[in-house]
């Protein structure tokens, strides 16, 4: 196996993509206990209107707001058909629910747009390589990197400085206490909600860039891997769950072009396997180090 | 301001924890609430915090409480100090105080927490370290300093005193005299029976859900009429 | 004294399933093919409710063993003649194996109960979230297996030239198979304790009973209905490793759901009104004439109703059509 500058490049770039996923992710689990298997679609809404817009003419900003309006709005509906009407049901429930939903929207997709999907061309100078040092790297991958770092250290930013961020650490360590003292549940849920939107029309953004094929299931396989990083990293807190995300994204960036394609189509199964062994062994994650009792 | 609570009823499933309950707390006031484990104390104080459902009516400045949702309970002036205490182990003493302010009222209100540092100046000095380090009496304190930073109307309490050490106990009661002097209204519910009887104003016992009897600061030293009210 | 064996929770669900074939028989011989599908997923979906029904544990793995099964009929029932043209890279001792249909059947059954053993054996201790991720790992470790590995399948071919036994008198007696199988396994004693724990695990625990074993097994029980229902269904249509994965989780999961998860009459009234359903959607798909105006819906609005329908039953009323209960038919004395 030889490793090349690209394949370094691709890991840290798809890595850095899966943490901003995981984040997405580990925000709502933290204050709904739910895991949002539709997180996927929401990507994928973001694509095509970034496809649409394309296709109308419009110019790449607007396709991006597009993309944003489409995602939050999308976000604070199933917040309120979906997410709200389960709260207090078992996780199982839950986790079934957002199955439903995620299937749903993949097939709306599938009757609007069709199977063939559609090519988001806007965005496709930021795929050109930048010549660094001699060795060609994807302008994109280094994009990735910086937004991804950018927006991490954006939310910590928020969590440790703000009263709302305060509130949502709070409500992701015992809601019941911090309703109890004043913290009010809707708008925490709202905002992890909208936080967790925002990254993921970010994510729409940057995926769209490195495949402008826009298809119905776009993300969706890249949703199951994150899930997975973020079981094996560490569900219940977020930085062990970001660095899962990023793990995972980083080894199948980095295999997925080192490896040849005998070896890496296999790559799935060492995951998922790798996903069972820590929820018997280590079920609060690999990353968590804490003392907290675990909730899975 | 008086909390007056009315015919108050918590169930849950088939089981009834408490019924037709009555009883009020002024300003100034504190009011015991004792009883042996299961006679319906923490589901008191938790119906009256909108934390489980419950059927009756609890009144603070003639606005009905009840079927509100836990953090209007607490935006309205109630404040509950809850059993085992439950700090935010992972956030700093300062954090958790923070937290408090959720359930403040003025906005314009100083954000400082000058007067809970005055009254634990324990807390001030641990201000930065993480809550979980602390002992079980200093994080009483700093449950009770978290209430209190909420400049709440009525204090509720639930068992503040359990499983710390004597000498802690009399720092929380002396905290809660304290917030009696300040125009707070106290309701506190304990298993220590006679330190709250002689503390309190009034002191109900409750037995089975029920209202029992109603003893008075006099009756602390009486032994036989404690012992009876609790094996009722 | 309470009966013990009340018939009509037998009787309903398996009368149902013998009336629906039936119906099959009175329709065009292209049209069956809808019946018999519908009843391939009656199996599937009560292999579904021995496990999930039973114990309350969700599973999303149970389409592994169906998938299993599938090709472990498939494989050993291709003639050998044409094997090696769908099947280039066949392992050495499956090349030259030929059984009959009755074989694969049962041989699909077992391979689906090894399976789910082997699987139960680790994974029976998770409950809740846990169990639902964990399984779902058991899915996507299958399928990825299934999809490339061709020393043991076609890989990702088409699963062809599969002798298509399975008609609609197949299909029933499959179907009628495991309903049966279910009542006897929830009317023992087996699955009374398992209900048990369902209900309250820390009693049950209190009493001697072993929540790790008696998941274990209806976990295996149900692996060998589900490896059975695959086998079945390979005999009925030419598979490929993505039709036995995430959709028909959702789809098998959906009928349970929207039947009632907890009861076997649930399981199989969701499974026959959902594919009923979805039937009658993909025949409009093509075009019909309802009540006299001519319907033409696009592809992906049968599977569009189906979840919408799961997700407002899950929201709406959770305990499904049947509200988790049996059919008991009335009388007091």
């Amino acid at each position: 196996m030889t490793v090349t500058w690209q394949n370094l490049a691709d890991g840290f770039s798809l890595g850095a993509i899966y943490a901003l996923m995981a984040v997405g992710v580990g925000l709502v689990f933290g204050v709904l206990r739910l895991v949002n298997f539709a997180y996927g679609q929401l990507i994928m809404a973001g694509a095509f209107a970034l496809a649409l817009a394309s296709q109308w003419g419009w110019p790449l900003w607007a396709g991006i707001v597009l993309c944003f309006a489409v995602v939050l709005a999308m976000s604070l509906l199933m917040d309120r058909l979906v997410f709200r009407p389960l709260r207090g049901h078992s996780p199982a429930v839950m986790l079934v629910a957002t199955f439903a939903v995620a299937f749903l929207l993949e097939n709306i997709a599938l009757l609007s747009f069709g199977s063939l999907g559609k090519i988001a061309t806007s965005v496709a100078s930021l795929n050109q390589p930048w010549s660094i040092g001699g060795v060609d790297i994807r302008k994109i991958a280094v994009v990735a990197v910086v937004v991804a770092a950018a927006c991490l250290l954006v939310l910590q930013l928020l969590l440790s400085r703000t009263e709302i961020g305060l509130h949502m650490r709070a409500s992701s360590m015992d809601f019941a206490t911090a309703r109890m003292l004043g913290v009010r549940a809707n708008r925490v849920i709202a905002v992890a909600v909208l936080i967790s939107g925002a990254l993921a029309a970010i994510v729409a953004v940057l995926l769209t860039v490195q495949s402008p094929l826009v298809t119905p299931d776009f993300a969706l396989q890249d949703t199951i891997v994150v899930l997975a990083g973020v079981v094996v990293g560490g569900l219940n807190r977020p930085v062990p769950a970001t660095l899962g995300g990023f793990s995972l994204g980083f080894a199948i960036g980095l295999l997925g072009g080192a490896l040849p394609t005998t070896q890496s189509q296999y790559l799935p199964s060492f995951i998922f396997a790798a996903v069972i062994l820590v929820l018997l062994v280590r079920p609060r994650g690999l990353f968590d180090f804490s003392r907290t009792v675990e909730r899975v | 301001m008086t909390l007056v609570v009315d015919n108050l009823e918590v169930r849950y499933g088939g089981i009834r924890a408490v019924q037709a309950l009555s009883l009020s707390v002024a300003p100034g006031e504190i009011v015991g609430l004792i009883g042996p484990n299961g006679a319906g104390k923490s589901s008191t104080l938790h119906a009256l915090m909108g934390l489980v459902p419950a059927r009756g009516s609890v009144r603070l400045r003639d606005k009905e409480l009840l079927g509100r949702s836990p953090e209007d309970v607490a935006r309205a002036g109630l404040a509950l100090v809850p059993e085992g205490r439950r700090i935010f182990a992972e956030l700093s003493v300062e954090e958790n105080l923070r937290l408090g302010l959720a359930g403040r009222r003025a906005r314009d209100a100083s954000p400082g927490f000058s007067g809970v540092y005055e009254q634990f100046p324990l807390l001030y000095q641990f201000r930065k370290r993480q809550a979980g380090l602390l002992s079980g009496g200093q994080q009483q304190q700093l449950a009770i300093g978290r209430a209190l930073v909420a400049e709440p109307d009525v204090l509720l309490l639930d068992e503040p005193s359990l499983g710390l050490a004597p000498n802690v106990v009399d720092v929380v009661f002396a905290a809660l005299t304290a917030v009696r002097e300040r125009g707070l209204a106290v309701l506190l519910a304990e298993q220590r029976a006679q330190r709250t009887v002689a503390a309190a104003d009034r002191t109900h016992v409750l037995g089975g859900g029920e209202l029992r009897l109603t003893l008075g600061p006099q009756d602390a030293d009486d032994t036989d009429k404690l012992v009876g009210a609790y094996l009722s | 004294m309470r009966r013990v064996l009340s018939l009509d929770e037998l009787v309903v669900p398996a009368g149902l399933v013998v009336g629906a074939a039936l119906l099959g028989t009175l329709v065009s011989i292209s049209t069956q093919t809808y019946f018999t599908d519908t009843l391939v997923k009656v199996a599937i979906v009560v292999a579904l409710y021995v496990f999930i029904g039973n114990s309350g544990v969700l599973s999303f793995g149970h389409v592994s063993f169906v998938a299993l099964g599938a090709w472990t009929a498939g494989v050993l029932s291709v003639p050998a003649a044409e094997k090696p043209a769908i099947m280039p890279n066949l392992a050495h001792f499956l090349l030259h194996r030929h059984v009959g249909n009755l074989t694969s059947l049962v041989l699909a059954a077992a391979v689906g109960g090894v399976a789910a053993f082997l699987v139960g054996v680790p994974l029976m201790r998770l409950s809740g979230l846990a169990a639902g991720i964990a399984t779902f790992a058991v899915l996507e470790i299958t399928h990825n297996v299934l999809q490339y590995e061709e020393k043991i399948g076609p890989g990702l071919n088409t699963f062809s030239s599969v002798p298509e036994t399975t008609g609609l008198r197949q299909g029933a007696i499959g179907a009628l198979v495991c309903v049966v199988v279910a009542y006897v396994y929830a009317r023992s004693r087996f699955g009374r304790v398992l209900r048990a724990t369902r209900e309250d695990a820390a009693a049950a625990r209190a009493v001697g009973a072993s929540v790790y074993r008696q998941r274990l097994i209806a976990f295996t029980i149900s692996g060998l209905l589900a490896g059975l229902a695959g086998g079945l269904y390979i005999h009925l249509l030419p598979l490929q490793a993505g039709g036995l994965y995430l959709d028909l989780t959702f789809i098998t999961l959906a009928m349970l759901v929207v039947g009632g998860t907890s009861s076997l009459l649930g399981a199989v009234v969701g499974a026959l009104a959902i594919s009923a359903l979805d039937s009658w959607l993909s025949v409009a798909e093509n075009g019909m004439s309802l009540f006299g105006w001519h319907v033409d819906f696009p592809a992906g609005t049968a599977e569009l109703v189906v979840g919408v329908l799961m997700a407002l039953v899950l929201i709406v009323k959770p305990s499904g059509l049947t509200g988790g209960r049996e059919f008991h038919l009335r009388w007091r004395s």
